[in-house]
């Protein structure tokens, strides 16, 4: 059954984008991740216009992520004061992010920077979760002891000023290394087509040494917020969201976060951040590849929103 | 008293002439058919050249830098179509000339597309105004460029059989609209050729539009993009809380 998308301008297989959303809303689940950085490369890979895909994953980035936020607020898992201060940092971020991205589709080079952005970022975030998780598996392997988590938080997060206290993270630190982050995190969205989790997460977790348990929460707030400002500016600006896409993809991740949810409660975490950083590492190699590879057509045509 | 003969001329009607693009729309085919009068039997020729909507095309040339494929600056090409399709009965080059085609347009060799950004009027070897491209010897291979990759998607196509003659006098040509074909009024030039010149001509239009659901979203999107982002955005949300709310009750 196709179904032809008012804005991508594209007919597509809607069975195949409800399963593609299924699929990707799995991993999401399963992860506790948006999944924008799988979501993004298939569209592209189907057919979508660059431009149109990154632009409608914001819409449904923020849908999915609403429907999780508010089970961890329930849990009370959510720092609302830190949220707000990443979220500030994401809307500068996402503005400049739009903006951005409208700049190097006139000068017919967002294709290569998002092919850069993937290969860069999650190859090392990949890389370096690899090790990690390895590292952790091995260590239990051998019935070593796992080391303590290091609570020493580098000097130069209390040596900046403007501090704040963030009494839900226990924290009492400078607002600039939080807006920095968010801000990082809202050009990366409008530019990739993804929440940002990746990134935002480990960041949180090693950078502003965050509890563990208000985290993930807290990294969905600010995704919600960046997404949802990116999604509308996307629009605004370029005229480049599709809601039909969007709910299509809706559609099937809803279902599949539930059940990828489920699902990861059978496995250690250890075991689920290895797999995780296989699947990141293999779609930034493999989104990253086109630039070393001679292409077959030495041409390209960017009509209208196909840059 | 000899009465003389009527001149030779050509007749022809589509079967469709307004194509609506629903939620379904996965291209189209429409039938062009036609008769041709001639009362001497010369030999002739049918030539029909359907137009899209003029839609300027940028390009890119994938160039290497220090070991990484990247976009050159694109170059936009003015004056192309978003759909060009011509269909004769026999090869163009065999039906008329080079000066004729090119002045009619009928061929992708001859669809008058140029790079006015690229261009600039110099004096050269004692001429004035003397129009170059900046594109320089390149230029032929970057035309060509966008004619094959509008061919692979089925936008461009040149068939030197599409149109046939199925009885005395009369013919029909398929006109193929790919999904992506573009929104706007279409014009399909038919034309008789006698000893390589166009005796006769026929023109007739299609209209390619939106319709339904598509329509009002697309209008949306692009007369009120604000809103539209806005709205979007909070079916979006609204949607995600309402299938947390969903899956809570489980």
């Amino acid at each position: 059954m196709d179904i032809y998308l008012p804005i991508a301008e594209v007919s597509v297989n809607a069975p195949l984008i409800v399963a593609l959303g299924l699929f990707v809303g799995f991993i999401s689940g399963m992860f506790g991740i948006g999944g924008g950085f799988l979501m993004t490369p298939m569209l592209v890979f189907l057919g979508i216009p660059p431009a149109v895909a990154v632009a409608s994953m914001s819409n449904h980035v923020a849908a999915s992520s609403m429907s999780s936020v508010i089970a961890y607020g329930r849990r009370r898992a959510v720092d609302l004061r830190m949220g707000a201060v990443l979220a500030v940092g994401g809307i500068i971020g996402a503005i400049l992010g739009v903006e951005l991205f409208r700049w190097l589709r006139l000068l017919g080079q967002s294709e290569l920077v998002v092919a850069v952005s993937y290969l860069l970022f999650l190859t090392i975030i990949g890389g370096l979760m690899l090790a990690e998780s390895l590292g952790a598996i091995l260590r239990r392997r051998r019935g070593q002891p796992q080391p303590p988590r290091r609570d020493r938080r580098p000097p130069w997060l209390y040596g900046l000023p403007l501090k704040m206290r963030f009494p839900r993270s226990r924290l009492y630190i400078s607002v600039i290394p939080p807006l920095a982050l968010g801000a990082f995190v809202g050009v990366l969205s409008a530019i990739m087509g993804v929440g940002g989790g990746f990134i935002l997460v480990p960041a949180m977790v090693y950078l502003l040494r965050m509890p563990a348990g208000v985290v993930v929460g807290t990294s969905l707030l600010q995704i919600i917020v960046t997404t949802a400002l990116t999604g509308v500016l996307q629009a605004g600006r370029n005229q480049t969201v599709d809601i039909v896409l969007a709910t299509l993809l809706l559609a099937g991740g809803i279902v599949g976060a539930q059940y990828g949810a489920r699902a990861s409660q059978r496995f250690r975490a250890e075991e689920l951040r290895a797999v995780l950083a296989l699947i990141v590492l293999f779609v930034g190699l493999r989104m990253g590849l086109g630039l070393f590879i001679a292409p077959d057509e030495p041409f390209v045509l960017m009509n209208g929103m196909h840059g | 008293m000899a009465v003389e003969a009527p001149p030779p001329a050509i007749s022809a009607a589509l079967t469709e002439t307004n194509v609506q693009v629903s939620a379904d729309f996965r291209g189209a085919r429409i039938v062009l058919y036609g008769a041709v009068f001639q009362p001497d039997n010369r030999p002739s020729d049918v030539v029909v050249i359907v137009r899209g909507p003029e839609q300027p095309v940028r390009i890119a040339r994938k160039v290497r830098v220090a070991g990484l494929w990247l976009n050159s600056r694109p170059v936009v090409f003015r004056g192309a179509p978003g759909f060009y399709m011509v269909a004769s009965n026999r090869p163009l080059e065999e039906i008329s000339n080079f000066g004729q085609l090119r002045r009619l347009g009928a061929g992708v060799d001859h669809l008058p597309i140029d790079a006015p950004d690229e261009q600039r009027i110099e004096t050269r070897y004692g001429v004035r105004d003397v129009v170059v491209s900046t594109l320089g010897a390149d230029y032929y291979v970057w035309r060509r460029a966008v004619v094959r990759l509008k061919q692979a998607a089925g936008l461009y196509d040149e068939d030197g059989r599409g149109v046939r003659f199925v009885d005395q006098g009369l013919f029909r040509a398929e006109i193929a609209l790919p999904a992506g074909a573009p929104t706007g009024v279409y014009r399909a030039d038919i034309l008789l050729f006698q000893d390589g010149k166009p005796v006769s001509q026929r023109v007739r239009t299609l209209t390619v539009e939106k319709v339904g659901l598509e329509r009002t979203l697309y209008l949306w999107a692009h007369n009120r993009p604000w809103s539209y982002g806005l709205a979007a955005m909070a079916f979006a949300l609204a949607a995600g809380w309402a299938a947390s709310a969903v899956f809570r009750r489980d």
